[in-house]
């Protein structure tokens, strides 16, 4: 059985490191089954103890030892790495923030300390990174970059791509995508990045793979509403919500958002992240707190007219979307093969680093050569769908 | 010439096609997330459907609302969508005070609203009685239109029965169940066609004479796709508190069917502390969940099916089955979006309305009414044994054979 180690920021219940990293230990749902991992959890590093910390609670009842460093996680207290795998969960946890509103989890710092390891003791092994790769693409190029260098596969990012979708749709490989727009909600950055990166699991799909980005900018206000993105885009993207806010909320009525103009009323804040390929493609995110709650995309795919899903985020506590994330770590820790490229998530940290950097700037429109990441799609699905 | 669906609901939204189908709203109560505000307002203000906001191809021209609770919602519709009149009586809607039939179709929700409960524990929904008012306006008007009835047909098995009996003696389309067998599933899967299935279950949550007709028309919606179709029940025996666990633990119905079915939901109740997803032990089960039931019925043909309702532990309608020759377990969730906290909308009368409008538009039923006449005996048997001391209850009226449409008709677009 494989053994892997856990390198986290915290262990507190409903963190990240937690209802992932618990499904290691006790199983989780996965194609009918109650799952039983085919690894092992070996040892475990917690960057922060805050109160509620888990760790040592969790070390006493599953045999394994949490390691005062990530060099010591990684070879279980010998001289040498001890593990067959590496799951870095840095999210949550106190980090300051940064100009850009970034909050600097140090995921590019633990990988670091990983990949000392790995080149010390001459042998490098599978590392899933939880959620973008870094705040800075160059930090997030560089752990890409070294992973190529010692040779080992690397999984990151959101659990989104591979949820359960309403309905279950995938935009055939090499399809021509006119263009595709995603509706998000929730805070900058965590949310955006999740909303990026849906929206990117749907698009690197089409005709010649993703290209990279050729240029962003973020708007915000009334600027947001006058961007170039089709509305009928919009239209079928909501229609795929089942949480539409306001008179929803006051007496259960059904809602055409955009037509009836509810949409501006609801929203005071939204934002438009306009990003433009290299292949010419433009796709839009639109975040549109206080409209509605859930995650929504569509596409105009020539011959095939307009597509569109909700990726469905299963409620709190079980959170089973993380489950399905898991089942891909996993994969990857037992055949040593990532099941989708990371570069889709380095490419979306870069997306969501230079859109910021745009808000910053007033809405500039920011050229991006450093974006130009190619690279193609898995062609299997890969989201949640048996 | 053979029209698609789409092509019949897309010519038939032209504004200049003609014969728009009027439609008469026949409810219990108009009250925010009441069956009847989810229902009539998908015909008032259209929905999200195939990626798109859908406005029906026809009108919802009438409305009769039995009951006006604090919070209803009838004169704030009827305002804002001045070609809807209320009246006072089912025959007046019917008619739109012409003296006759004046629709082209009916929708009866007799769900929620003030009704008494008998010593059974059943709500006495006056659906029957709607259908009633309903039937003698087609006798004096002498034509009949499609009907719709949400959810069970009546509490009432002899009622259910005459409800079924007058729709084919009259010659009227009549739909009528749950949204459980039309909403999405996750996996988004089709029970197989002419598949032998040995046991089927279904565990969800709710009440007595309420989610566990729910339950039943999940498990009906899938199992009749198998060989020879629904051959009808034999016997039904329920289960209740201790009697269930003992069950259980003697495993009367397959345990492992309970937890594959377990494996689907997004909803379990975590049995430790500290821990979001884990899967619960049977003791576990035995303390999270006060009131378990279940109903445990035989097919014709040998099939067993089990509905199982686990309040506490979940909030979802999983179902499994073990199909002859496959290794594997068949298993699903019908995923219901539901607002009570989780959504704003209850998207999965959805599909149910679409179904209807299909119906309205096409004089077609698109779904076996057999199944829902069933399950309605099912349910009031269940409740039959429940208040027989958990009795088993052979069911011969409960024959009822039929077979399943060749396509699907759950939610995948």
């Amino acid at each position: 059985m494989k053994r892997i180690a856990i390198v986290s920021s915290i262990y507190r219940y409903l963190s990240h490191a937690q209802h992932m990293g618990d499904r290691f230990l006790i199983g989780y749902p996965h194609e009918g089954k109650w799952h039983k991992p085919d690894v092992q959890v070996v040892s475990l590093y917690v960057d922060q103890k805050p109160k509620g910390d888990q760790s040592e609670e969790r070390a006493k009842e599953f045999g394994f030892k949490v390691y005062p460093t990530i060099a010591e996680t990684l070879r279980c207290g010998t001289d040498k790495l001890a593990v067959d795998g590496v799951v870095i969960i840095c999210e949550h946890g106190e980090y300051s923030k940064n100009e850009l509103g970034q909050v600097l989890y140090p995921r590019h710092e633990f990988f670091k300390a990983c990949t000392e390891v790995f080149e010390k003791d001459g042998r490098a092994v599978p590392v899933y990174n939880d959620k973008h790769l870094s705040f800075s693409f160059e930090k997030a190029k560089w752990m890409m970059d070294e992973a190529r260098r010692l040779k080992f596969p690397v999984l990151a990012g959101s659990s989104l791509p591979v949820t359960w979708r309403l309905p279950d749709i995938e935009i055939p490989l090499g399809s021509v995508i006119d263009e595709a727009l995603m509706v998000g909600v929730g805070g900058s950055d965590p949310m955006d990045y999740h909303a990026l990166e849906a929206m990117q699991c749907m698009i690197e799909r089409r005709k010649g793979g993703e290209t990279g980005v050729k240029s962003v900018q973020l708007l915000e206000g009334e600027a947001a509403w006058n961007a170039p993105y089709s509305k009928d885009l919009l239209i079928s993207a909501l229609s795929r919500s089942d949480t539409p806010l306001g008179l929803t909320e006051t007496d259960g009525r059904t809602q055409d958002l955009v037509r009836t103009g509810e949409l501006k009323r609801l929203v005071a804040k939204p934002a438009a992240y306009l990003i433009e390929h290299n292949d010419g493609l433009k796709t839009t995110l639109l975040m549109l707190n206080g409209a509605v709650k859930d995650f929504t995309f569509a596409a105009k795919v020539r011959g095939r007219g307009t597509m569109s899903t909700q990726f469905l985020l299963t409620p709190v506590p079980n959170v089973t979307y993380s489950a399905c994330l898991v089942g891909k770590i996993e994969e990857m820790m037992v055949t040593g093969r990532a099941p989708y490229p990371a570069a889709r998530t380095l490419i979306v940290s870069g997306m969501l680093e230079s859109c910021l950097q745009s808000k910053q700037k007033g809405g500039e429109k920011l050229m991006t050569p450093q974006l130009s990441v190619r690279y193609n799609a898995p062609a299997q699905s890969q989201h949640a769908r048996r | 010439m053979q029209l698609t669906r789409r092509q019949i609901l897309t010519s038939a939204a032209l504004p200049w096609a003609p014969n728009r189908p009027k439609i008469a709203a026949i409810i219990t109560e108009y009250r925010k997330f009441s069956h009847g505000q989810h229902i009539v307002d998908r015909f008032l203000e259209g929905y999200g459907w195939d990626g798109e906001h859908h406005h029906p191809a026809m009108d919802l021209v009438s409305l009769y609302v039995d009951q006006h609770p604090n919070g209803d919602l009838t004169e704030d519709r009827a305002k804002r969508f001045p070609g809807m009149k209320v009246y006072k009586t089912i025959a007046e809607a019917l008619t739109s005070g012409t003296g006759k039939l004046a629709v082209d179709g009916v929708m009866l929700v007799g769900e929620h609203g003030k009704y008494e409960r008998n010593e059974k524990g059943q709500t006495k929904y006056p659906r029957y009685e709607f259908f009633k008012e309903i039937v003698k306006v087609f006798e004096a008007s002498g034509r009949v239109v499609p009907v719709f009835n949400d959810k069970h047909l009546s509490w009432n098995w002899e009622w259910a029965k005459e409800m079924y009996d007058t729709a084919r003696r009259m010659k009227f389309p009549l739909m009528a169940g749950s949204s459980l067998p039309v909403t999405w599933r996750t996996p988004s899967l089709e029970f197989p066609t002419g598949a032998r299935v040995e046991e089927a279950m279904c565990v969800c949550y709710g009440g007595v004479d309420s989610y566990d007709f729910h339950g039943l028309e999940t498990l009906q919606g899938m199992v009749e796709r198998r060989r020879g179709g629904e051959t009808g029940v034999e016997w039904v025996q329920a289960y209740r508190g201790e009697n269930f666990w003992k069950a259980y633990q003697e495993k009367v119905w397959p345990t492992e069917l309970v937890e594959a079915a377990l494996c689907r939901s997004h909803t379990l109740v975590p049995a430790r502390e500290g821990f979001n997803n884990i899967f619960p032990t049977l003791a576990d089960m035995k303390r999270i969940v006060k009131n378990p039931v279940a109903y445990r019925y035989k097919h014709a043909d040998g099939l067993m099916s089990t509905m199982i309702l686990m309040s506490g532990l979940l909030r979802d309608f999983n179902f499994s089955a073990k199909i002859t020759g496959q290794k594997d377990l068949f298993s699903t969730q019908m995923y219901l979006p539901m607002p009570d906290g989780r959504t704003t909308l209850a998207n999965f009368f959805s599909p149910l309305v679409y179904n209807a409008e299909l119906m309205y538009l096409t004089g077609k039923e698109t779904y076996p009414l057999e199944r829902t006449l069933l399950t309605t005996g099912l349910t009031a048997a269940g409740v039959e044994s429940l208040f027989q001391s958990e009795k088993q209850l052979k069911t011969p009226h409960l024959g009822i054979r039929y077979q399943a449409t060749k396509e699907s008709t759950f939610w995948r677009s």
